[in-house]
C-alpha cells in the first residue's frame, strides 16, 4: 500500500515531466523563431468607399479612413502593451489599460505609450490594398 | 494553524464549483456562454459567485498564512524545499485565478490578455513560446487559457497545499465552513461581467488582485510585470535560509514592496473613478 508520501512523490515527479515537457515546447518555438502577430489584413474596394463615405470605419483592429484611392490606416494597437485604443470624442484615441492618450494622427500626447500608432505598409491588392502589420 | 486549513477548504470548493460551470463555458464565445450562465440558467450567477468568491477567498487565504507564517518564525520548520515550493504557491494561485479571469472573455479580460501576453515576451529567450504556451497564439481562442486554470495552475496549487499542509485534502470542517462562507459571501456580492468592448475613454481595470501591477506598468516597462513578482517571491523565500538583520531587511523589503502595490491599487482606483 502506497503512503501519502509516496503518492506526492510520484505526483511531484508527473508534474516535474510535464513541466518538462511544456519548456521543451515552448524553447523550442521561441528559438523556430515564431512570428510576433505578423498579419495581413484586407482592404476591399467597397470597404474602403464605405470607409471614405462613413468619415472612416475600424475593421479588423485598423482605423481606415481618407481617399479610397489612397487611404489612411492606423492600426489600433497601443505601443505600450498593445491593448486595444479607441477613437474618442473629439478626435484621437485613448488606451483603456494605462490611460495613453494619442491625438488624431495617432502621436502620443501623454501616458506611458512610447511611440506613435503603427501604420501598416500598404500594399495594392486588386481594386483594394492588403496591409501588412508586423 | 486553522487559516491554513481553511484556506485549503476554499480551494476545494473553488475546484468542485467549477467543475460544476465548466459544461457551460464555451472557449469560442466565453462571454455569450457566460452570459448565458448569468442570465438563462438557474442558479447560473450563484454558482460563478461561488466559483469566483471561493478563489479569491483562497488566493486571500494562502497571503494572509503567509504573513501569519512569517510573524510567528514558523517557515523554519519547514524543509527548505518545501518552504520554497510554499511560496511558490502564491504565484501558482494568482495566474490560476488570472486564467479564470481571462476565461470571461469581456473588454476587461480582453485587455488583460494582450498585457499578459506583452510580459510574457520580455521574458529572455522563452518570452514569446511560454506566452503561446500559457495564453494561446493572438488570435486563438481561450482554450489555453481554460486548459491552464482548471488543468496546470490548479492542480499544481492542490499539490503544493497538500504537501505544505501534510494532507491530501482538506477535512471536512474546514471544507464545510468554507463552503457556507462562499455561499453566504456570493449572496450579498455581485460578481458581474464587463461590457465587450470598452467604452470610450474608460479605463478597464484588472483583477483586483493584480491593479497594483498595472498600476506600476504606468511608470515602469512590462519586464517588471515578471521582475517585480519575482523580486518578492525571492526575498520570500530566502527568509527561510537568514536570520537576524538579514531576515528582517528581507522582510522591510517584502512589507515595502507590498505598501507600495497597495499604493498603485488606490491610485489606479482613483484614476478609473
Amino acid at each position: 500500500m502506497s503512503s501519502r508520501r509516496d503518492f506526492l512523490s510520484t505526483a511531484w515527479a508527473a508534474a516535474g515531466a510535464g513541466a518538462a515537457v511544456a519548456g521543451v515546447a515552448a524553447l523550442g518555438r521561441a528559438l523556430s523563431g515564431a512570428p510576433r502577430g505578423e498579419r495581413t489584413v484586407e482592404l476591399t474596394a467597397d470597404l474602403l468607399k464605405r470607409a471614405e463615405a462613413e468619415g472612416g470605419l475600424i475593421h479588423e483592429g485598423l482605423l481606415v479612413r481618407g481617399p479610397a484611392a489612397s487611404p489612411v490606416v492606423i492600426d489600433l494597437t497601443c505601443t505600450h502593451l498593445r491593448c486595444r485604443v479607441a477613437p474618442v470624442e473629439g478626435g484621437g484615441f485613448s488606451c483603456p489599460c494605462h490611460a495613453s492618450r494619442y491625438d488624431a494622427e495617432g502621436r502620443p500626447v501623454s501616458g506611458p505609450a512610447p511611440r506613435p500608432l503603427a501604420r501598416p505598409r500598404l500594399v495594392p491588392s486588386g481594386s483594394g490594398f492588403t496591409a501588412r502589420l508586423s | 494553524m486553522i487559516l491554513g486549513r481553511l484556506t485549503f477548504g476554499l480551494l476545494a470548493v473553488a475546484v468542485l464549483s467549477g467543475l460544476a460551470l465548466a459544461p457551460f463555458w464555451s472557449a469560442a464565445r466565453p462571454l455569450e456562454s457566460l452570459e448565458a450562465l448569468n442570465g438563462a440558467t438557474p442558479w447560473g450567477f450563484f454558482l460563478r459567485a461561488v466559483h469566483a468568491l471561493s478563489s479569491w477567498g483562497f488566493l486571500a487565504g494562502t497571503l494572509a498564512h503567509l504573513v501569519e507564517v512569517l510573524a510567528r518564525r514558523s517557515e523554519r520548520k519547514l524543509p527548505p524545499g518545501v518552504w520554497w515550493r510554499s511560496v511558490l504557491l502564491l504565484p501558482v494561485a494568482v495566474l490560476a485565478l488570472l486564467g479564470g479571469f481571462l476565461m470571461r472573455g469581456d473588454a476587461e479580460a480582453q485587455a488583460a490578455l494582450a498585457v499578459a501576453r506583452e510580459i510574457a515576451a520580455t521574458v529572455p529567450i522563452l518570452g514569446r513560446g511560454l506566452g503561446a504556451l500559457l495564453l494561446g497564439g493572438p488570435g486563438g481562442d481561450l482554450a489555453a487559457v481554460a486548459l491552464h486554470h482548471a488543468g496546470t495552475f490548479t492542480l499544481l496549487a492542490w499539490l503544493l497545499t497538500a504537501e505544505h499542509g501534510r494532507a491530501l485534502a482538506p477535512d471536512l470542517r474546514s471544507t464545510v465552513l468554507a463552503a457556507l462562507g462562499s455561499f453566504a459571501a456570493a449572496g450579498v456580492v455581485p460578481v458581474a461581467l464587463g461590457p465587450a468592448v470598452a467604452p470610450d475613454g474608460a479605463l478597464l481595470l484588472g483583477p483586483w488582485y493584480l491593479l497594483g501591477l498595472q498600476g506600476m506598468l504606468l511608470h515602469l516597462p512590462a519586464a517588471a510585470g515578471w521582475l517585480l513578482p519575482l523580486s518578492l517571491l525571492l526575498a520570500l523565500g530566502a527568509t527561510r535560509h537568514l536570520e537576524g538583520r538579514a531576515r528582517s531587511a528581507l522582510l522591510a523589503f517584502a512589507a515595502a514592496w507590498a505598501a507600495a502595490f497597495l499604493a498603485f491599487t488606490l491610485r489606479l482606483l482613483l484614476a478609473a473613478r
